[in-house]
C-alpha cells in the first residue's frame, strides 16, 4: 500500500506527496515531524503537515536567502543563521570566504536528525571550523547578543538570515516587532538581513506585517523573490532590510564577486539576483495597503 | 428473556458459554473491564455509511477518545471531529494527519485556533461574530462552517442551547463574513444527542437548505457544505434499531440539495455505543432494610458516569435467574450517587458474580472521573 502525504496548509486546495519510503517519523510536544523519500522529489522533509524542504528544489530557496545579502555586502566577515537546522543555508554560506559563521538552532535534535537523514542538504558543513553552533532559542540569541554588543562591537554581524519555520508554528516570534529591532542591534550599521517570508498569492499577511514590523528598523526594506516549487503558491518572498545601499550593487560589480566567489550554483546568478526585486504587481498592491495605512 | 424496568433494560441470563467467556475475560485481564470490539464498530460505520451514501463520516472523538477506536475508524478511512488540543494530541499518537479532521468546537482561544492549525484541521466551526473574527489572521488557510440552532424536544440531549445562531443571524454572520473577507463554507447544526426521530434533522437540513440557496444568489464565494452533526440513537433498550428507516427521511431530505454540495456528519454515540460493553464484579453485598445491595467494582463514577453527565441507563445483564427481590446495584466509592441502578427486582446474586452492562461505548469512560482514587476499568480490545 503506498501512502500518500497530504499537505495540510490551506482548507480549499492541497498537495499531495507519494510516500515511497519513510525514514524518520517523530511526534513530540505538538509537534509532527516526517523525513520521507519520494520518486519525484528526492528527500522530504515535514513539519506540522506542512513541507519544509526538498532535495529536489532546496538549493533555490538556500542559494537565494544565503547568496543575495553576501554578495551584495561584498565583504562579509561574520553570518549568522537562526534557524536552518536542515544545514542547507549553512552549506552555502560557508562558500563564501567568511570568517565566522553563528548558527541558532533551538533543537539539537534537528541538527541531528537531519545530517542523518538529509546528509546533502549540510554535505559536511557542520564539520567546518568557522561555525559556532548554538543551541538556543533564537529570540533569546538576539537579545543575549544585542546586549553583548554594546560593548564588543566588533563581534556583530554583517548578515542575518533568519530561515525559520512558517509564523503559525513555534517560529512565531521569529517574525515579531521585537526580533527584528534585537537583531538589528546585532547587526553592523552596513549589515543586511534576509527572512523567508512565505508564499503572498496565499498569504499576503505575512509581507504585510513583515512590512510594516520589519520596516521600522531600516532605511531599506523590501523583498525579493523565487518560485520554489514545493512552496506552493507561486513566487516565495524573502524580507530584505538593511541601512545601507546594498540593494543597488551595480550588476558589473556583482559578477566580479560573483564569478571570484566560484559558488557552483544552480539557480543564483547576478541577473537572477538583481531581477529577484523587481516584483510583481500584485505584491507591490498588498505592499502598499499597509503603506497607505 | 427481557423485562424492562424502570427506563433500563436488564436481562438474565444463564447461558453458559457466554458466561465463561466474561469469565475467561476477567480471569486474564482483571475486573472490571470494558470489552471493545472492533467488528461491532466496523458493523455500525458500514451500516450508517448505507444509511446516508452521500454523506462523509467524521467520527465524534469526544464519544470515546481511545487510541483503538481511532484506529478502527482510521482502517475505515473515516474522517474525525475534533473539539480540543486532548483530541488532537490522539490522533497525532495514531499519525493521523489533520488533513483528516473537522475541529467543531464553536468557542475557541487564539492559541487553540494555532495548535489546530499546526495540527492540520483547516475546517473550524463559529457560531457568532467574534468568534469568526478570531480567524481573520488565518483567512487565506481555514474554511468555516456556520453553526446554526436547531433546539428539539425529542433529543435526550440538546445541544442546540448552549451552541449554534439562529437562521436571521446565520444571514447577518455569513454576509459580514464576506465583508471581513472571510469564507463560510457552509452551515453546521447539531440538533442533539439520542434524537427519537430524525424528524429535526429533516427540518434543520431543510431550513439550511432554503438559506444557503438565498445567500448563494448574493454571496460571491458560494456556501456550498453541509455538516448535519450527529444525533443517530444508540438502542439502549435492546429492541432492534433500524438505521435505515431512521435516515431514510434525512436521506431524502439530502437528495434535494445540489448535488455538488459536500455533505458530512459527526456521529458519536450510533458508531461506538454498542462497541463497548462493561464487565464489572460483585465485591459486596449486604442486606439492609429488606433491600439486597450489591456493590460493583465499577461506578457512576467510572465507566457508568454516563448515568449522571449522558443521561443515559445502560442495558444490564445479570447472571442468574429464580425468584426476585427488591435490589439495588451500586458502584465501589463512599459516595451515596455511586448507584448503578435502583428499584429493580433481581434475583439473588452472589460475590463474585460478574454484571454486564452493554451498550457502553459512548460517553462512558470519556468522562470517568478520579474519584476515590480507584483505578479505571481496564480497556480490552477483543
Ligand atoms: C459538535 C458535536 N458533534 C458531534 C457530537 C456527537 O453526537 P452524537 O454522539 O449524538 O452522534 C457532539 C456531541 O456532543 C457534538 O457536540
Amino acid at each position: 500500500m503506498s501512502k500518500f502525504f497530504k499537505e495540510t496548509l490551506y482548507d480549499a486546495v492541497c498537495q499531495e506527496f507519494r510516500v515511497d519510503k519513510m525514514y524518520f517519523e517523530n511526534k513530540t510536544d505538538h509537534q509532527h515531524l516526517m523525513i520521507f523519500h519520494n520518486a519525484q522529489l528526492g528527500r522530504v522533509m515535514t513539519l506540522d503537515g506542512v513541507v519544509q524542504t526538498t532535495e529536489a528544489d532546496e538549493f533555490i530557496y538556500h542559494e537565494m536567502m544565503a547568496h543575495v545579502p553576501i554578495l551584495a555586502h561584498g565583504k562579509a566577515k561574520r553570518v549568522l543563521i537562526i534557524g536552518g537546522g536542515d544545514g542547507g543555508m549553512l552549506r552555502e554560506v560557508v562558500k563564501h570566504r567568511v570568517e565566522h559563521v553563528t548558527q541558532v538552532e533551538i533543537d539539537q535534535a534537528v541538527v541531528d536528525m537531519a545530517k542523518e537523514y538529509l546528509p546533502r542538504h549540510s554535505n559536511g558543513a557542520y564539520d567546518d571550523p568557522r561555525l559556532n553552533l548554538v543551541i538556543a532559542d533564537g529570540m533569546d540569541f538576539v537579545k543575549s547578543h544585542a546586549e553583548h554588543c554594546i560593548n564588543h562591537e566588533d563581534e556583530k554581524f554583517d548578515i542575518i538570515i533568519s530561515d525559520s519555520t512558517d509564523p503559525i508554528g513555534p517560529g512565531e516570534v521569529l517574525f515579531s516587532d521585537n526580533f527584528y529591532a534585537l537583531a538589528k542591534n546585532c547587526l553592523h550599521d552596513d549589515g543586511i538581513m534576509t527572512t523567508q517570508n512565505g508564499v503572498p498569492f496565499f498569504q499576503k499577511d505575512e509581507i504585510q506585517n513583515t512590512y510594516q514590523r520589519m520596516g521600522t528598523q531600516f532605511s531599506d526594506i523590501g523583498f525579493y523573490v523565487a518560485p520554489v516549487p514545493t512552496y506552493y503558491g507561486g513566487f516565495m518572498t524573502f524580507a530584505w532590510g538593511t541601512n545601507s545601499k546594498a540593494r543597488d550593487i551595480k550588476r558589473a560589480s556583482l559578477r566580479e564577486r560573483f564569478n571570484a566567489a566560484k559558488l557552483g550554483t544552480r539557480y543564483y546568478n547576478p541577473d537572477i539576483h538583481k531581477a529577484a526585486f523587481a516584483l510583481p504587481q500584485y505584491i507591490i498592491n498588498a505592499i502598499d495597503e499597509v503603506r497607505s495605512e | 428473556m427481557i423485562a424492562p424496568s424502570t427506563n433500563r433494560t436488564i436481562t438474565y441470563t444463564t447461558d453458559a458459554s457466554q458466561q465463561q467467556d466474561y469469565a475467561a475475560l476477567v480471569e486474564k485481564h482483571g475486573s472490571p473491564l470494558l470489552v471493545y470490539s472492533a467488528d461491532i464498530l466496523k458493523r455500525q460505520y458500514q451500516s450508517l455509511n448505507n444509511a446516508l451514501p452521500d454523506v462523509d463520516i467524521y467520527y465524534a472523538v469526544k464519544a470515546h477518545p481511545n487510541a483503538a477506536i481511532i484506529n478502527t475508524i482510521d482502517e475505515l478511512g473515516g474522517g474525525f471531529d475534533i473539539a480540543s488540543a486532548g483530541e488532537m494530541d490522539l490522533l497525532l499518537e495514531q499519525k493521523i494527519s489533520g488533513r483528516r479532521t473537522i475541529h467543531t468546537h464553536p468557542i475557541k482561544k487564539d492559541q487553540e485556533i494555532r495548535d489546530a492549525l499546526r495540527f492540520g484541521a483547516t475546517t473550524f466551526v463559529v457560531d457568532n461574530i467574534d468568534e469568526l473574527k478570531k480567524l481573520i489572521p488565518y483567512k487565506s488557510r481555514v474554511g468555516i462552517l456556520l453553526r446554526l440552532s436547531f433546539r428539539s424536544k425529542n433529543a435526550k440531549i440538546d445541544l442546540s442551547k448552549k451552541f449554534g445562531c439562529d437562521l436571521l443571524e446565520a444571514e447577518e454572520i455569513t454576509l459580514e463574513a464576506e465583508k471581513l473577507g472571510l469564507h463560510i463554507k457552509g452551515f453546521s447544526f447539531h440538533v442533539g444527542s439520542q434524537c427519537e426521530s430524525p424528524s429535526k434533522h429533516v427540518e434543520a437540513i431543510e431550513a439550511c437548505h432554503q438559506l444557503m440557496l438565498k445567500l448563494n444568489n448574493i454571496l460571491k464565494q458560494p456556501l456550498s457544505t453541509l455538516d448535519i452533526g450527529g444525533g443517530f440513537p444508540a438502542d439502549y433498550s435492546l429492541s432492534g434499531f433500524d438505521i435505515d428507516a431512521f435516515c431514510q427521511p434525512i436521506n431524502d431530505a439530502l437528495q434535494k440539495l445540489p448535488r455538488d454540495w459536500h455533505l458530512l456528519a459527526e456521529p458519536g454515540r450510533y458508531l461506538v455505543a454498542p462497541s463497548v460493553t462493561s464487565i464489572t464484579t460483585i465485591s459486596g453485598k449486604s442486606l439492609r432494610h429488606g433491600i439486597r445491595w450489591y456493590y460493583l467494582d465499577d461506578g457512576v463514577y467510572g465507566s457508568y458516569s454516563g448515568q449522571i453527565f449522558d443521561h443515559t441507563n445502560y442495558p444490564l445483564q445479570i447472571p442468574r435467574t429464580g425468584e426476585t427481590y427488591p435490589s439495588i446495584i451500586a458502584g465501589p466509592t463512599c459516595d451515596s450517587i455511586d448507584i448503578v441502578a435502583e428499584d429493580i427486582a433481581l434475583p439473588e446474586l452472589q460475590i463474585g458474580d460478574l454484571i454486564i452492562g452493554l451498550q457502553m461505548g459512548a460517553y462512558t469512560a470519556a468522562t470517568k472521573t478520579r474519584f476515590n482514587s480507584l483505578p479505571d476499568a481496564k480497556f480490552i480490545s477483543i
